[in-house]
């Protein structure tokens, strides 16, 4: 099944725009966490905390599906296929780890908002969760950028379906 | 067409990438069995340290 150009034009887009605007979500989501954890006034604790679960669900994880749906739809319409290569078949399986990783860390995003909101956070409230923020917040960024790389440098290389699927087309155009 | 006779093999970068994407999923796995990956809090963590004063309450 491919697309007509036109619409394979309007998928391209919504997925470029999902992906980057998830890669910025997540790197505001980073600036936060990090000022949640070092910075020395209180208040400024809170609100990044209240920010992250603000950005987390109302951005980042509307965002992340819409990446993954938007890559999907895109690749299954275009002659790049799903599986064929080994570029895309990376990004597929590292948004489906990021998008998954992504839903287990709801809770804990939720757990320290919530205490932010009861009271003023101290340096050892949460500090073990607020350290993994930072760090799961710092891989998810690395994630992204790799995925971004994959998808303007498209490196060489089919898999074997891939290769032969093009075997099939080329002996069906040759008979 | 001979070259299309054989698949030419996995490229170089998709073994590596597979190994790093690999190492780092086993450090993520091992962090969490051994209790230090997300999700994870002593008891008490989240109460004020020992003897301190109680944070002040938000508004005030």
């Amino acid at each position: 099944m491919t697309m007509s150009p036109r619409i394979r034009k309007l998928a391209l887009t919504a997925h470029v725009t999902a992906s980057v605007g998830w890669l910025g979500a997540v790197a505001a989501f980073l600036a936060l966490a990090i000022a949640g954890l070092t910075s020395l006034q209180s208040q400024t604790v809170g609100a990044a905390y209240l920010a992250t679960e603000l950005i987390i669900w109302s951005v980042i994880v509307p965002l992340s599906l819409a990446s993954l749906v938007t890559g999907v739809v895109s690749s299954l319409g275009t002659a790049w296929g799903l599986f064929r290569h080994y570029w895309v078949l990376a990004k597929l399986l590292l948004t489906i780890l990021a998008t998954t990783l992504l839903a287990f860390h709801t809770q804990p995003v939720g757990r320290v908002a919530s205490l932010a909101t009861e009271r003023m956070l101290s340096s050892a409230d949460l500090r073990q969760v607020r350290i993994q923020l930072v760090a799961d917040a710092g891989a998810a960024l690395l994630v992204l950028l790799v995925n971004t790389t994959l998808g303007v440098y498209k490196p060489r290389g089919m898999t074997r379906y891939g290769w032969r699927k093009q075997r099939a087309a080329v002996d069906q155009r040759s008979c | 067409m001979a070259e299309l006779d054989r698949y030419p093999g996995t490229p170089r970068w998709v073994k590596v990438f597979g190994i790093f994407a690999l190492v780092l999923v086993l450090l993520f796995v091992v962090l969490h069995l051994t209790g230090r990956g997300l999700g994870d809090h002593r008891p008490g963590e989240h109460a004020p340290s020992g003897g301190g004063p109680p944070s002040p309450k938000r508004g005030h």
